[in-house]
């Protein structure tokens, strides 16, 4: 059993975007380090360079002293190192133990799987759960028929059989509650006992206090600070996580007083699979951030004002109660939406950007075709968003990324819009663009357009909005606006710190 | 609630509706036949079935782990015309063994080049194997342009009336399969078939060799086949090079009424088993009740669109309602 895991100067490029500049780690048996970071610091890319998911492209990976190189997910499984998925790696049509013991079934004589082993050695890693499942749960019991929550245990325990010496438990407590995951500490210390070492990545404050027993701290992808938990506490850990100096000087228009505007968003107890009972109303002209960690409901609240995604509650658009079942519902009523994923649902690549611009105002210039009508105005709103193209009759795909969110906005601005939903739309967008992107939402507002902007950066968040809506778990944790909308109220909110804006 | 027992009903025993459906069937048959059960009408029928079995086992097996392989009857009729064209009606029992050996290899490279485009290549299954079909439907049309040739009358008695203790020898090559299926599905290499058909991204992540057993399904089906080809050449005693041409479709309908689902991971062997005899007394009673024959393909594909459809009507029926 090895003893010790370094990683240093770890950098790690996705494609333009530096993930990892500087990162750094030190793990050593019967230690649990938590790994913490904001949205986007690299500590995803940190946790996939230990358990092999990544090849990294510069640094040294240390295993007791000596170099290693993960080539594969399973390289580092090999050594000891498992990892508890958050995205499970569990096939639902298989059972429970089946699932836990996949490529290392206990076999017998003729090659056959002993199942009787399996169902054994199953009811034993069960019973390090037992008590805290919901339904009667069983080694032959199908993965399929399990709740989330029970789904997590088994991927904990499928790491867990292989006796690791290292585990990396990736937000594994994201799905559990508060029994599971005080069994699960249990198991942490028995660990430790035992001389393993635990990889702890969780953005939940409380637990890191918890059970951590050491802590590295990542920024923009840069290592800024480890040392012990006892040497520490909350506010410091927010700090450190926090980027001092920001990089962009925003062009934020002076909050206006709104008072007098009627409302053009009305939003009574929303409720969707993920969100659990939302409301905040929205006037004219104004742009209101959506802050949190990623996934906590941003998304289905975006989608379900734009007919996307099925809701319970009350939305009122413009005064009036809307029955939103389609998006063409929204759109006929002047929403539009960027959605988070421009390859796959914002964008037809591989068709030109004339077609995509007109691709939602088909009836203004479908049946008959008026392609000159279309080319005027797109060339128009391509001047106008200042688009770096060839010709309209290349295809997005010739586009960089940057360009290529400006036709998916240009493409809703074609059909003038009242209110623009934005699913964080600077993702994987360079730095002028961004820039162009900053100016573009002011002057939009100054049209009286209402914008509701999602977005994983917190700075932008503050930067430009009037007010940010900090969604936790389903739910509006906090509203930040005016001398409270800092950095470090944002983050503290994000977190589910108590009191963080005060 | 009610549909999660239906989903535990069905992968645990997947075989179930399969054992319904059959004894139904041979009920209607035994009144429309009274004489169903005496020894040599069943040898007659087992006789009749056995190729459609063996071509229907491989199937499955492709089919759990989440391929299809549509090239199957062709791979049928390569065999068919080799053994007719290679042998002879006056040709000597040895050279029909040597051929028979030859055949089985033939159909594993049949399958190891559907094996090589999905597995390794990446290729969609059903485009692959449509397209492999014709390859190796022309082949045979290249090796028997014109219906003709034949087996030695010696070998084809054994396939058409040994009844070892009483018993016809499709009972003796049922029984075989099964419990090879039964070895194949205890060993580690049973797991791996449900886990890469399941979610295969899953297997990979969990260090299963999905590649190399996406391709020993083909193998295996392309194995099956030939032995199908082998089979349905004792019976019918001569060569055609379209003898299989409509027997993929009659696999595919088998391993659906055997509860193996098409989307892969679920069910078994002994279902599509049982459903491909199912197919093959409902043809008997479709022949007693002097229905038209076209009925035959008419409801096989009816099967198929049915169980294809199912799925989709129980999701929009979730949407409507959710």
């Amino acid at each position: 059993m090895a003893q010790s895991l370094s990683a240093y100067n770890i950098t790690k490029r996705y494609g333009g975007v530096l993930a990892l500049a500087d990162g750094n780690l030190d793990v050593r048996a019967g230690e649990v380090v938590a790994l913490i970071g904001a949205n986007g610091s690299g500590k995803s890319t940190m946790s996939k360079v230990i358990n092999g998911v990544v090849v990294l492209d510069g640094g040294r990976l240390l295993l007791d002293g000596g170099p290693v190189h993960f080539s594969s997910p399973q390289a580092a499984k090999n050594l000891g190192i498992a990892t508890v998925f958050q995205e499970l790696s569990l096939i639902p049509q298989m059972t429970v133990a089946e699932n836990i013991w996949l490529t290392r079934e206990p076999m017998q004589a003729l090659g056959l799987v002993n199942r009787k082993a399996i169902q054994t050695r199953t009811e034993e890693l069960l019973a390090l759960f037992e008590g805290t499942f919901k339904t009667d749960l069983h080694p032959d019991t199908l993965v399929a028929s399990l709740p989330a929550d029970e789904k997590q245990i088994i991927e904990i325990l499928k790491a867990v059989s292989s006796d690791p010496w290292l585990i990396l438990l990736d937000e594994a407590t994201a799905s559990l509650d508060s029994r599971q995951v005080q069994r699960l500490f249990e198991l942490v210390a028995k660990w430790k006992e035992q001389g393993k070492a635990v990889v702890f990545v969780s953005h939940r404050m409380e637990e890191i206090f918890r059970i951590a027993d050491k802590y590295s701290v990542l920024r923009n992808g840069r290592t800024v600070g480890e040392g012990d938990i006892k040497d520490i506490n909350e506010n410091k850990l927010v700090k450190l996580m926090i980027d001092k100096d920001s990089v962009f000087a925003f062009a934020r228009t002076a909050s206006k007083s709104d008072d007098g505007k009627s409302y053009c968003l009305e939003i009574k107890d929303l409720k969707t699979e993920v969100l659990r009972g939302v409301s905040f109303n929205v006037r004219e002209g104004e742009l209101v951030g959506i802050g949190g960690l990623q996934g906590q409901g941003q998304r289905d609240l975006l989608l379900s004002l734009f007919g996307d995604v099925r809701f319970s509650g009350e939305v009122k658009l413009f005064g009036n109660g809307s029955r939103l079942k389609h998006p063409r519902d929204a759109m006929e009523r002047g929403v539009a939406l960027v959605p988070g994923d421009r390859a796959k649902e914002g964008l037809l690549y591989i068709r030109s950007i004339l077609e995509n611009l007109m691709l939602p105002s088909w009836k203004k210039y479908g049946l008959p075709l008026k392609i000159s009508k279309a080319k005027n105005d797109s060339t128009q709103v391509g001047a106008s968003l200042n688009l770096k193209m060839a010709g309209l009759q290349e295809p997005v795909s010739s586009l960089s990324g940057g360009n290529a969110q400006k036709v998916v906005i240009g493409k809703w601005l074609m059909r003038q819009p009242k209110l623009l939903l934005l699913d964080d739309p600077t993702k994987g967008v360079d730095v002028g663009t961004k820039a162009e992107f900053y100016a573009l939402l002011n002057q939009l507002c100054d049209e009286g357009k209402t914008i509701l902007f999602y977005s994983s950066d917190e700075e932008e968040l503050i930067g430009l909005c009037d007010r940010v809506l900090v969604l936790h778990d389903g739910m509006i944790r906090t509203e930040l606006s005016g001398k409270n909308l800092t950095k470090e109220n944002l983050i503290a909110a994000s977190l589910g710190i108590e009191g963080g804006a005060e | 609630m009610k549909r999660l027992s239906w989903d535990l009903m069905m992968t645990r025993y997947p075989a179930f509706f399969a054992l319904i459906f059959l004894v139904l069937a041979v009920v209607i048959n035994f009144i429309l036949q009274p004489n169903m059960l005496s020894q040599e009408t069943l040898n007659n029928n087992l006789r009749v079935f056995l190729p459609i079995v063996l071509l229907t086992v491989g199937q499955a097996i492709v089919i759990l782990g989440g391929g299809i392989d549509i090239s199957v009857g062709a791979t049928v009729s390569i065999v068919n015309t080799i053994l007719a064209t290679r042998v002879g009606l006056d040709g000597s029992p040895e050279k029909m063994w040597q051929f028979m050996a030859i055949s089985l290899l033939a159909g594993a490279l049949a399958g190891a080049i559907n094996g090589f485009f999905i597995a390794y290549l990446r290729l969609q299954p059903i485009i692959t194997t449509y397209a492999t079909s014709f390859l190796y439907g022309g082949f045979a049309l290249y090796i028997l342009p014109n219906p003709g040739g034949g087996i030695p009358a010696s070998v084809a008695e054994i396939y058409r009336s040994w009844t070892p203790l009483g018993i016809p020898l499709a009972f003796y090559v049922m029984g075989t399969i099964l419990l090879l299926w039964w070895y194949l599905y205890s060993t580690r290499f049973g797991r791996f078939l449900y886990a890469v058909g399941g979610k295969a991204q899953a297997a990979y992540e969990t260090a299963v060799p999905v590649t190399w057993v996406q391709f020993s399904t083909y193998v295996i089906s392309g194995l099956m086949a030939a032995l199908s080809g082998i089979a349905i050449t004792m019976l019918s005693g001569s060569g055609n090079a379209e003898i299989g041409a409509a027997m993929t479709l009659t696999s595919v309908t088998a391993v659906v009424i055997g509860g193996t689902a098409l989307s892969g991971g679920i069910g078994g062997v002994a279902g599509p088993l049982m459903g491909a005899l199912t197919l093959g007394i409902i043809q008997n009673i479709i022949s007693f009740a002097k229905i038209d024959t076209w009925w035959e393909t008419l409801v096989k594909a009816l099967i198929i669109v049915a169980a294809l459809a199912t799925p989709g009507f129980i999701n929009l029926f979730r949407r409507r309602r959710g």
